[in-house]
């Protein structure tokens, strides 16, 4: 207990250091801005315009008020960037556990605690909410809309994060309290059962971020379909814009049924209700029930970074995206079929063997459309004018690393070896290698891609390719071992494995400890990009070039460049996508 | 700015002109009061939790778990309060304050009617989830043991009353549309008192069942299945019953034309909707349960 108890306070001083430096940042954000080509330095209403009257007020009060895309953009971004740190802190911390057998660091029941709440963060706090972040800033520039169909909704969709993070996070930040030890997936009986409140905070805190997802999502479909700009039609939208739009109909079934299936957890919790208890639905309606949420949330966070990775290839191979319209089609085909592939999630729970047989198939078959897009990327590169700048490698690295994830996804979603794979390493590598090395590769190119645009900035160069490198390393050598360490028997989720028995401990010891050495790396890299991003945003050379690319060379110039160069070349700040008419508004 | 540029983006306008705070373009005080209010219902419940539980650091201090209570019954009255402040200021700011300055937006208008079609389509989930183990627990080994009678005139009046007011609801709509504004005013403040009388039958059936027949939520399987839908349910026709209150209010204030009504035909849409479950959950939950 006492191993715990210095643990938790060790996290809870870390995350307070963390809110402190968000604090200490935030008070900064009108400097930052103030450095932007088109903001006044001196100017006491955050952005200036000369129109007599300014858009938004200064100060912090800006930033709570605001209901101007871009800026509620800027918010998700930051936000899920924080959310990022505090999972990788916490696996940080799981990691070196882990390079030793025993119970060393910490008790395997904060283990437990950190393993919950690492999942927990990184899918909801930080992978629905950076993809929030570029949809937000980047959907409505592309289709040429003047902001979101909701603004307002858009808004109170942001702002109910933060509280949902305060109540995930809520068991290790109030003293004395424990927290939720359920793992991301809450299986029952374990989670009906389980004394801590922690745990009731965290699954409120699910829904409250449930409800802003799904806010977002009839923002981003509604905005899509109806404020494109007449000569953004159907069939030019942009590939960014429809991985959202798909991505915003799954998040549309998928999180108020989870959010329905989290209040009957709660009840059963605390009210005495039956809906997995043996007596009602069982263990086994709680896997149901969760796995169609979960299956479809995969593809809810691997989409749109698919997405970023279509869009940005093509403008540093010098073409056109190899077989537009095929990687559409595939967007919607495996946004279809995600709905029906999630009890391959569940083939070892003994459910009826016809129907593990017709998951299998259709699992197998959603491996077609990725493919499909695997092979466009790679197309769309070859014999092409390839520039490796940062967005670029990430964009390579999720390439190399998805089709990693997504070959073993294909072994998994075979019965006979799922049998054999269930709930080891394995597993954790595969969906890993998606979500670190696909996923948040993608986040990563996306943000050096786009950073001329929402920072009027340049990142420094030399640092993007440092934090390439080591994150390129560090994914492989975490995630590799983790594939052979699942072949070798290591069932997941172990705080200790001294006295795991199917395989020889020293080899176990070995690939545990690579793995935590890949996870150092890849913490040294993420410090970089931390580094690299705060100090070009703040002391960074202005970008002077409406064509920070050099995209107009190959006729891929695209509309969210040419409206920063519009932006830039004005001289003033746009309200939002459009032009501001000046007339009609009071001054 | 070029006047090229601004047909290019047709009737371009800032979101929040008439707002709080005052002058901006694109600030508004509303959201955020508003996801605070919403923020702080899960917190208060999170109170109520805590402050109900067994927890042993609870149990130690005493007085802990009363002082616990108090702050869960403050932070959701200060809940509800901020987030009904929070949405009547929106709505009046975004909506309401300068319904006539506006002019008849086509667009905004159908992007209002479509937002309204993918929320009730994620309302599909919502019920889902509920039904799904309903029909779990039904295939399964079944008794109605225990039962209270559920085919009982109350439910056959509450159904009538509920499929009634979405007919009103629908003539009202049409009269409004046909510049008939009197009887568009009557038929909708008719819609509104059936509602209120809807949740007011079912509040009795709930008296009704849990005082006189014993049969709680906490029961077994089916009597979580039963609370779980018309609760869900119900709190979906009382949230449909304060948008009605909302339209008629602005009627009553003379707001809504022949060719502007766009949130009577959203809220419309809602009322249809949740009727509609009503009929699927009167047939499969109380029907279905003795069949």
């Amino acid at each position: 207990m006492g191993d715990m108890a210095s643990g938790q306070i060790a996290i809870t001083v870390l995350m307070g250091l963390l809110l402190v430096v968000v604090a200490a940042l935030l008070t900064r954000i009108e400097n930052w801005r103030s450095y932007a080509p088109t903001a006044g330095a001196s100017s006491l209403t955050g952005e200036e315009t000369s129109y007599g009257h300014s858009e938004k007020p200064g100060g912090i009060t800006r930033w709570l008020t605001t209901v101007d895309h871009k800026d509620i953009g800027i918010l998700y971004g930051a936000f899920a960037l924080v959310a990022f740190a505090v999972g990788g802190i916490m696996v940080v911390l799981m990691r070196t556990e882990l390079m030793w057998a025993g119970e060393d660091i910490m008790s395997a029941s904060l283990y437990n605690s950190l393993l919950t709440s690492h999942g927990i963060t990184m899918l909801f706090l930080f992978g629905t909410p950076i993809i929030a972040a570029f949809g937000n800033y980047f959907v409505p520039l592309l289709i040429g809309a003047d902001d979101m169909a909701f603004p307002r909704i858009n808004a109170i969709a942001f702002w109910l994060l933060p509280p949902g993070a305060l109540l995930i996070w809520g068991g290790f930040l109030i003293p004395g309290m424990e927290a939720a030890q359920t793992s991301w997936t809450m299986y029952t009986p374990l989670s009906a059962e389980q004394p801590m409140i922690g745990a009731d905070l965290m699954i409120l805190g699910l829904h409250l971020t449930g409800v802003s997802a799904t806010m977002g999502a009839i923002n981003f479909i509604a905005t899509i379909f109806t404020e494109r700009d007449e000569e953004v039609t159907w069939a030019n939208l942009d590939i960014f814009s429809w991985t959202m739009l798909t991505q915003s109909g799954l998040i549309l079934f998928a999180f108020p049924l989870l959010g329905s299936a989290l209040v009957m957890l709660l009840l059963d919790r605390n009210v005495g209700t039956t809906f997995f208890a043996t007596e009602g639905g069982g263990a086994i309606l709680w896997q149901h029930l969760f796995w169609f949420f979960g299956h479809p949330e995969v593809y809810i966070l691997v989409l749109p970074p698919m997405g970023l990775i279509s869009y940005i290839i093509p403008r540093f191979s010098g073409r056109k995206l190899f077989g537009f319209k095929f990687v559409v089609y595939s967007t919607l085909a495996i946004g279809v079929l995600s709905f029906g592939v999630w009890a391959h999630h569940m083939f070892s729970t003994g459910i009826d063997p016809r129907l593990q047989v017709s998951f299998m198939a259709v699992s197998l078959a959603i491996a077609i459309p990725s493919a499909v897009k695997t092979f466009n990327w790679i197309t769309t590169m070859w014999n092409g004018k390839i520039r490796l700048t940062t967005p670029m490698l990430f964009s390579i690295g999720f390439v190399a690393n998805f089709i990693i994830g997504g070959v073993t996804g294909v072994f998994l979603a075979t019965i006979p070896v799922d049998y054999l794979l269930h709930d080891t390493y394995y597993v954790v590598g595969h969906f890993h290698y998606v979500i670190m090395g696909a996923i948040a590769f993608a986040v990563f190119a996306g943000i050096y891609y786009w950073f001329p645009i929402y920072t009027g900035k340049m990142y420094q160069k030399a640092l993007g390719k440092w934090h390439f490198w080591l994150t390129m390393i560090g994914t492989n050598l975490t995630f590799f071992g983790m594939l052979i360490l699942g072949y070798l028997g290591m069932p997941r989720r172990y705080a200790t494995y001294n006295l795991v028995s199917v395989g020889p401990i020293d080899l176990f010891t070995i690939l545990h400890q690579s793995a935590t050495i890949g996870a150092f790396i890849l913490l040294i890299g993420q410090l970089v990009f931390v580094w690299n991003v705060v100090s070009s945003w703040l002391y960074g050379r202005r970008v002077a070039d409406g064509d920070p690319w050099d995209l107009k060379d190959d006729a891929l110039y695209s509309r969210e460049f040419r409206w920063h160069e519009r932006r830039m070349n004005d001289d003033l700040v746009l309200a939002d996508g459009g032009a501001s008419d000046d007339g009609s508004e009071e001054s | 700015m070029s006047t090229a540029d601004s047909e290019d983006h047709g009737g371009h306008h800032l979101p929040a002109v008439e707002d709080w705070p005052r002058g901006f373009g694109e600030a508004s005080w509303w959201p955020f009061v508003t996801a605070v209010g919403g923020a702080l219902i899960y917190i208060g419940v999170a109170l109520v939790i805590w402050s109900s539980s067994s927890n042993p650091t609870l149990t130690t201090v005493g007085e802990q778990a009363v002082t616990l209570r108090v702050a869960a019954g403050g932070v959701l009255a200060a809940s509800v309060l901020l987030l009904l402040a929070g949405i009547y200021g929106w709505l009046y700011h975004a909506f309401v304050a300068t319904y006539w300055e506006h002019g008849t937006e086509q667009r905004s208008s159908s992007s209002l009617r479509f937002g309204m079609v993918l929320f009730l389509g994620s309302e599909i989930a919502t019920f889902g989830a509920g039904f799904v183990y309903y029909f779990f627990i039904r295939s399964g080994a079944w008794s109605t043991d225990g039962f209270p009678e559920l085919l009982g005139s109350l439910v056959l009046i509450n159904t009538a009353i509920l499929l009634t007011s979405s007919v009103t609801l629908h003539f009202s709509h049409v009269a409004l549309r046909n510049g008939n504004r009197q009887r568009y005013v009557r038929l909708l403040g008719l819609t509104l008192l059936l509602g209120v009388v809807f949740i007011a039958g079912q509040a009795y059936e709930y008296y009704e069942f849990i005082v006189h027949e014993g049969f709680t939520i906490q029961g077994g399987a089916f009597n979580s299945a039963f609370y779980g839908l018309t609760g869900l349910h119900g709190a979906h026709v009382s949230l449909g019953a304060i948008l009605l209150g909302i339209i008629f209010a602005r009627s009553l204030m003379g707001q809504y034309t022949p060719d502007r009504h766009t949130s009577v035909s959203t809220v419309s849409m809602y009322w249809h909707f949740v009727d509609l479950v009503w009929v699927f959950l009167v047939v499969s939950l109380y029907l279905g349960a003795v069949l």
